[in-house]
């Protein structure tokens, strides 16, 4: 069984499900609502391995051993769920279960698009500073970066949520190059997907006036419906590998 | 040139600022309560970082720096900002300042200990556990669940459980006990952590590269960290570590990404040797000075890549 973990309004994710079931793939949507009001948790840690069951309201059931593939869309804890929480011990209450669905999603079984990292819950979220870094590492071109103690902090993640005019995407180092892109950019995209530990990034680009594709930024959850039926392909194959 | 971050008087900073001094390295201290006299700018062209730090009068090229050893305060607890509004002046350089500091030491080459990426495992100890076993080292039988029934019968395969916190937050460890069963109803809400209690005594293992540091604690509360607190008493002393579990302690560190950790074990009476947590910047003065093991010197030896 394949699992689309997604807040209900990722309409990217209801829309790859969708058309992952075209494709022939039994997929089951868990929501963020679905888990803000989950009846039971079960996650052991422990010489024998590591285990979850799961119980929605509902009476919906999950376990370790019957979950295969899973497309994660989960950046952050379920609004549903966040929504529910007050008090004094809330922020306290947030960091539990963060920590909790952390140690939960690491323990789903491959292919797991994202795994999670403790700086985001469906792959690592870096700051635009990390990945113009990777990406020139990795062989791209980059723009250039500055930061100083006159810059207010904010203003670069806000630069990081401006869309880029094209997303290549790559799904276990299958590249979905849009088109009119040079092919040159297949190898370092892997590398800079690798690098990042995501086994499902967008990386964006812009071009340059002098006809050069320049990295703008990368996510680990990117818009799905730019990636068109051929990500969709690549996903299939991907979660059922 | 060696950069030491945070405020230099707390213990650590202090000692591996006086270790660098015995090796003769070059240092500077940056402390976070000259905030107010300090910038700093860097850029990243092609993946090559560089920039200028300002300490007051002087200017350094960052580039220069080629180890960093970081422990800072929260800058918005700073004496010196307390009685600032929101948003003032003085609170918004500091901010700035420090978020720049920040991401310069995430990108920045050379030794970085430790990076604040790598560390974000320590958020999320079931997490870690699945870590560490990867490492070949045991961890305790442990259940997050909210269903009360579930904890009752963890409790009659395992016996004595203990209680604490999922996320990095410091919680005392508490063992579970009638008054919390009683109240276990309350579990539903959120999950809670619950372990196996693994009898035994501490050992706190210090990893600096390849080097290792290991203190057994011999203590009759369950949690020593506060057993002065709570009327006890926690004797420290240098122990040696079988080389098996002192190879995947080591590997453990640089797998998790980290330069320095203070690994948490548990030796039963059975010899048994169960890991519970890596602290990825671990307060190892504690450990130093009521043993005498030469922990800041091996961080400063790192630092300065002097092996």
């Amino acid at each position: 069984m394949v699992i689309v973990l997604c807040e209900e309004s990722d309409m990217g994710a209801l829309w790859a499900a969708d058309r992952l079931r075209s494709q022939g793939l039994a997929v089951t949507i868990i929501t963020g609502a679905d888990l803000a009001t989950a009846d039971r948790w079960e996650h052991r840690v422990g010489q024998a391995g590591v285990t979850f069951e799961l119980e929605l309201a509902g009476g919906r059931q999950f376990s370790s051993h019957e979950v295969g593939g899973v497309l994660n869309r989960l950046s952050y804890l379920p609004a549903a769920w966040i929504q529910r929480v007050g008090g004094s011990d809330r922020d306290y209450a947030i960091q539990e279960m963060y920590a909790f669905y952390l140690s939960w999603l690491h323990s789903l079984r491959e292919p797991l698009l994202n795994p999670p990292a403790p700086q985001g819950l469906c792959g690592n979220w870096r700051h635009p500073s990390v990945w113009v870094t990777l990406a020139g590492r990795a062989g791209l071109t980059t723009p250039i970066y500055r930061q100083s103690s006159d810059d207010d902090p904010d203003a670069f993640w806000k630069l990081a949520t401006v869309p880029a005019p094209t997303t290549v995407f790559v799904v276990n180092e299958q590249v979905i190059v849009q088109a009119g892109m040079p092919e040159q950019l297949r190898d370092p995209c892997i590398r800079l997907a690798r690098a990042a530990g995501a086994r499902l990034l967008g990386i964006d680009f812009t071009l340059s006036t002098a006809g050069e594709w320049c990295f703008a930024g990368a996510s680990v959850m990117p818009d799905l419906f730019r990636g068109g039926e051929p990500l969709i392909g690549a996903l299939a194959e991907a979660l059922v590998a | 040139m060696i950069l030491l971050c945070g405020i230099p008087s707390e213990s650590p900073l202090a000692m591996v600022a006086h270790a660098l001094e015995k090796l003769g390295t070059d240092y500077r201290i940056l402390n976070q309560r000259d905030v107010a006299d300090y910038s700093i700018a860097w850029q990243i062209v092609a993946g090559e970082v560089d920039g200028t730090l300002c300490l007051g009068t002087k200017t350094y090229r960052l580039a220069d720096i080629d180890g960093a050893y970081f422990r800072l305060m929260d800058d918005r607890l700073l004496p010196e900002l307390e009685g600032e509004a929101d948003g003032s002046p003085a609170r918004r350089h500091a901010r700035a300042f420090h978020d720049a500091l920040y991401r310069w030491l995430e990108v920045a080459p050379g030794r970085i200990v430790n990076r604040s990426d790598p560390q974000g495992s320590n958020g999320s100890k079931p997490y870690q556990a699945q870590l560490i076993l990867q490492y070949g080292l045991q961890v305790p039988e442990t259940l997050i669940t909210n269903d009360p029934n579930l904890v009752v019968a963890f409790q009659r395969e395992h016996g004595t459980l203990i209680y604490k916190s999922i996320s990095g937050v410091r919680s005392i460890v508490q063992a579970l006990g009638e008054d919390d069963l009683a109240r276990l109803d309350q579990i539903r809400w959120c999950p809670v952590q619950f372990q196996a209690m693994i009898p035994g005594n501490n050992m706190r293992v210090h990893v600096v590269d390849q080097e290792i540091y290991a203190t057994e604690i011999i203590s009759d509360t369950l949690d020593y960290r506060y057993a002065r607190r709570n009327g006890g008493s926690a004797e420290l002393r240098a122990a040696v570590l079988p080389s098996d579990i002192a190879e995947r302690c080591v590997a453990l560190t640089h797998g998790l990404g980290l330069a320095f950790a203070g690994i948490d074990l548990k030796i039963t009476p059975d010899g048994e040797i169960f890991c519970f947590e890596v602290n990825p910047c671990p307060a190892f003065s504690f450990y130093e000075a009521n043993t005498g093991q030469p922990i800041s010197l091996a961080l400063a030896r790192y630092l300065a890549n002097r092996a």
